[in-house]
């Protein structure tokens, strides 16, 4: 793993216990050694940090100069009043530390300098060639209003354990089988040039949910498209599902109203959901326990579905 | 305060007035609860209570994220509301350190919300605010979590399935007493015999002699004869708290002399494996020799023999010593508790022996605590997503958009693509003997000069004179498991309700008994009265009795005709409104019945009102009662 090679101490041992008992001291141990970087700052950002922190990574790295404004006030919660104009990466990470104290938390002022970092999380902006050239697993995620996404790239090989239960026939008791396992990961890049195999509608939706298209779109669409008007955000999401060659109708234009209602804006509880969602991925890529999503994960928070699919 | 504008988008000027103006009790403050807290607040609701017994705990701050260690100790609900008026100045966020059944819950405050929210750990304050909600008429969200899974759902009378409309499996398994006290073959055997018998016997709060009414059959009899001879030794022994001998008399007993006793028994070890009796003597020597600690044992390895006496002597002391003895042999008691080392090491030592008498594998005090303390895993993860989506369903709730909610589960496989799904909310099931009532409000203005007369005729008047009560004069007041008046039974005519026990806050049951009558099928639906004070703007003339709430009463369906060989469930055990008697059904293998686990007060309940309330969940043929007294430790949560 990286820098630190620090063992569990009694009183992380009673401070996680609720948490060991579920995924194991080994894994404790792997997250107690790890480094995370975590780019751009949103109530999404919030949500998968306050989760890992809780967990006790070994240390959380935050890149987001930008200032708190007024608005980010409505959904981030631990910005206040006091904290407008003030940087965001480091106004949260003092937030943050008060959760955990065993946990080493600092804003970051560059990117250049990754050096030890485990895994880099990018909210809500597009950043991960540069990871992926530089050899280092990346996750792309956001929450926008009800909906949010998050697209994982572990790389050519990811290696996990998979623990499976298996019940001898003869005596009745099921046992741990623990299997070694290998997954390989698809750059962003290559995800959203990625083929879909024709058919119909029908046959596509077993597969994908319309969704994930969206979130692809709405992925790669860059900062200039975003800060324009609504219009030019929806025709962007035409014109790439366009590209697609998707079939007809697969993506309905209820669900794009309900995007276009939810782009722009943040929700507590969705961000929470995909947070939520988000840090449990980190967790499997960091303890190597489970086979994190391959690849893409969406949350539609008003019919409370998550699905995931690769593409 | 927050803007909101945000939200407004979403879910339209409309659903954000709702949200504003909308009072929320949430019940529980902890995994669930501080995420829940937050997000409401968060999402422009600005009138919330919040109600847990709990205080802060270390182990509650992997995931209890508005807790810091500077809060161990203090209530959940007072750090949780703090919290969020810290996020939230001006919000109108309250706290209560109580615990929701108390009488002051009664039907009057829980009709002050528009929505509850239950963010709870155990099955039995999950039915009681299922029912108080039905009473009020409130709407309600209910939640669990375990581990990585996770489930929420909507709760409303006469449109959606309640908690109670399909029995919950029982989460924790119960054993058959002879397993227990007998024949062990696992280690959670040792484990339930040392913390609901040794502990409970020796330190726990004082018992009389199990009221164990069970039917016995001519096997078991002579045993279980035997068995409650030894509780009331063991009893006992306990008077010897004070002396030094006391770990001396406990151990010969429980692991000498009840053994030998059990070897006797030639017929139970004849596929078996006998037990061995252990020595005192022999291993206070050996112990001698050890370096073992017992003020810091290794939690993550099991205990040698030795090791585990060892710490059997150290516990047994310290806990006599935290007893109260005086010289008429009233004590104090300890009840147990998983973070009191003390209690769980006793534990864990002496269900470590039991398993070395019995040649069961050992288990570390680590998974002992699991076991004894019925520990769920707990992950913030998890929490954080449920309690994200339970507040989307309160927006749709609070802004009657009943027809966006649904249950929703988060689970874990990453195998299967859904980890977050949904399905349409259940209608509720017609025979469910919780929601399948018409409940009211009984106002009395004074208890104590109010006869349970008063409402009996008061009830036989209202069914003259209102065409919407439907009952007859042939009707049964019964109160949990007790019957307070049917036609054969007048004796409590002329008590008071105060006498009775019927105060603020519990309900009374009023049934027709003369169903073959009946035309109606508001006629076939039992009357569940809330038993409250007079309305607050009555205050000044308050009357004596009075019954309201027929207009809030949903539409009933006709019962389904009984199929004639409906399956008896097998060895289900069915819960009450009272607590404190399980009725098992037996099933006709005679298979694994219920085993005494702890000893409670026992009311009456007869065989009679027994049948009658299995017939009343849909439960036909031949049925026969066995008793056993139960009683509830925290419990687990969610079943998948």
């Amino acid at each position: 793993m990286s820098q630190h090679n620090r063992v569990i101490s009694k009183e992380e041992e009673a401070l996680y216990d609720r948490q060991i008992r579920l995924w194991g001291m080994e894994a404790q141990s792997r997250l107690r050694n790890c480094s995370i970087l975590f780019v751009g700052v949103k109530t999404v950002t919030l949500e998968a940090c306050k989760n890992l922190v809780l967990g006790g990574i070994g240390r959380l790295s935050i890149y987001d100069p930008q200032p708190i404004t007024k608005l980010d006030l409505e959904t981030q919660y631990y910005f206040n009043e006091s904290h407008i104009g003030q940087p965001k990466d480091k106004v949260l990470a003092e937030k943050l530390a008060v959760l955990n104290p065993l946990v080493d938390i600092s804003a970051v002022s560059s990117l250049d300098d990754i050096a030890g970092v485990d895994l880099v999380v990018s909210i809500g902006r597009q950043t991960m060639g540069e990871w992926r050239r530089k050899g280092v697993k990346s996750i792309l995620a956001d929450a926008f209003g009800l909906f949010g996404y998050i697209f994982v790239d572990c790389l050519d090989s990811h290696e996990y354990i998979e623990e499976g239960r298996v019940k001898d026939p003869k005596t009745g008791e099921s046992e741990v089988v623990r299997s070694s396992k290998v997954a390989t990961y698809k750059s962003f890049e290559e995800s959203v040039k990625a083929k879909v195999a024709g058919g119909n509608a029908l046959r596509l939706a077993r597969k994908y949910s319309p969704l994930v298209f969206v979130c692809q779109a709405l992925a790669t669409m860059d900062e200039r498209v975003q800060a324009d008007s609504k219009l030019a955000v929806s025709q962007f999401i035409k014109d790439s599902l366009e590209q697609r060659e998707l079939p007809q109708g697969f993506v309905g234009d209820e669900l794009l109203e309900r995007v276009q209602a939810s782009w722009g804006t943040e929700f507590v509880p969705s961000a929470a959901v995909v947070g939520g969602t988000l840090a449990q991925e980190v967790l499997k890529i960091i303890t190597l326990k489970d086979m994190p999503a391959n690849n893409w994960f969406t949350y539609d928070g008003l019919v409370s579905e998550g699905i995931a699919c690769t593409l | 305060m927050r803007t909101t504008e945000q939200l407004t988008r979403i879910f339209g000027q409309e659903a954000a007035t709702r949200v504003s103006t909308a009072r929320l009790l949430v019940v529980g403050a902890g995994g669930i609860g501080c995420e829940l807290l937050k997000d409401l607040s968060m999402s422009g609701f600005q009138h919330i209570e919040a109600v847990d017994l709990d205080t802060i705990d270390l182990s509650n701050l992997n995931r209890q994220f508005l807790f810091q260690r500077r809060h161990i100790k203090r209530p959940k609900s007072e750090v949780a509301i703090q919290a969020i008026r810290d996020f939230n100045p001006g919000i109108d966020a309250h706290a209560r350190q109580a615990n929701i059944k108390e009488p002051t819950f009664d039907v009057d405050w829980f009709s002050q919300f528009d929505l509850v929210l239950n963010a709870l750990d155990n099955l039995e304050a999950r039915r009681h605010v299922n029912t108080v909600c039905l009473a009020a008429h409130v709407p309600l969200i209910e939640s669990g979590t375990a581990g990585y899974l996770g489930q929420v759902t909507v709760i409303k009378g006469g449109e959606t399935e309640c908690f109670e409309c399909h029995p919950k499996p029982v989460e924790r398994k119960t054993f058959p007493i002879c397993t227990i006290r007998s024949t062990p073959s696992a280690p959670i055997h040792c484990i339930v015999w040392a913390k609901n018998y040794l502990f409970a016997q020796l330190f726990g709060e004082r018992q009389d002699d199990e009221d164990m009414t069970a039917e016995e059959d001519a096997e078991n009899m002579e045993e279980l004869k035997q068995l409650r001879e030894e509780s009331t030794a063991l009893a006992k022994l306990a008077e010897a708290m004070g002396s030094p001998e006391f770990a001396r008399v406990v151990f010969e007993k429980v692991f000498s002399s009840d053994i030998a006793r059990l070897l006797s028994m030639a017929d139970m070890w004849k596929h078996r494996q006998p037990p061995t009796q252990l020595d005192y003597d022999e291993l206070e020597s050996a112990a001698l020799d050890s370096d073992f600690d017992p003020m810091s044992p290794g939690t993550h390895s099991a205990m040698s023999l030795t090791d585990a006496f060892a710490l059997f002597k150290y516990t047994a002391a310290r806990l006599a010593q935290r007893l109260d003895s005086d010289e008429q042999g009233t004590r104090g008691s300890i009840s147990f508790d998983k973070d009191d080392e003390d209690a769980l090491n006793f534990v864990a030592a002496t269900a470590s022996l039991r398993s070395y008498v019995f040649g069961i594998d050992q288990t570390s005090i680590f998974e002992t605590k699991a076991m004894a303390g019925n520990i769920i895993p707990a992950i913030a993860t998890t929490n954080a997503v449920v309690a994200g989506m339970m507040v989307t369903q309160a927006i749709m709730v609070v802004s009657e958009q009943m027809s966006r909610c649904h249950t929703a589960y988060v689970s874990y496989n990453s195998k299967r693509s859904r980890s977050v799904l949904s399905e349409p909310l259940a209608l509720p099931n017609p025979v469910c003997a919780v929601c399948r009532r018409r409940y009211l409000t009984l106002r009395v203005a004074d208890l104590s000069r109010t006869t349970l007369g008063d409402v009996v005729d008061y009830l036989h008047m209202l069914a003259e004179t209102e065409n919407n009560l439907y009952l007859g004069e042939d009707i049964s007041v019964v109160e949990g498991s007790r019957i307070l008046y049917d036609l054969d039974f007048e004796d409590n005519m002329e008590k008071s309700m105060e006498e009775l026990g019927l105060w603020r806050g519990r309900m009374i049951t009023v049934a027709r008994e003369d169903l073959d009558d009946v035309e109606s099928v508001a006629g076939t639906v039992p009357v569940v009265l809330s038993i409250a004070g007079p309305r607050v703007e009555d205050a000044s003339q308050p009357l004596d009795l009075d019954i309201e709430g027929f207009e809030l009463i949903p539409e009933f369906a006709p019962l389904p005709p009984p199929t004639p060989d409906e399956a008896v469930p097998n060895g289900d055990q069915l819960h009450f409104a009272d607590d404190d008697v399980a009725v098992v059904v037996d099933d006709s293998d005679g298979d694994e019945g219920l085993a005494t686990l702890h000893h409670v007060k026992v009311d009456n309940i007869s065989d009679e009102l027994a049948k009658r309330k299995l017939s009343d969940i849909g439960v036909r043929g031949e049925s026969s009662i066995k008793r056993r007294a139960v009683a509830t430790d925290d419990e687990a949560t969610i079943s998948e």
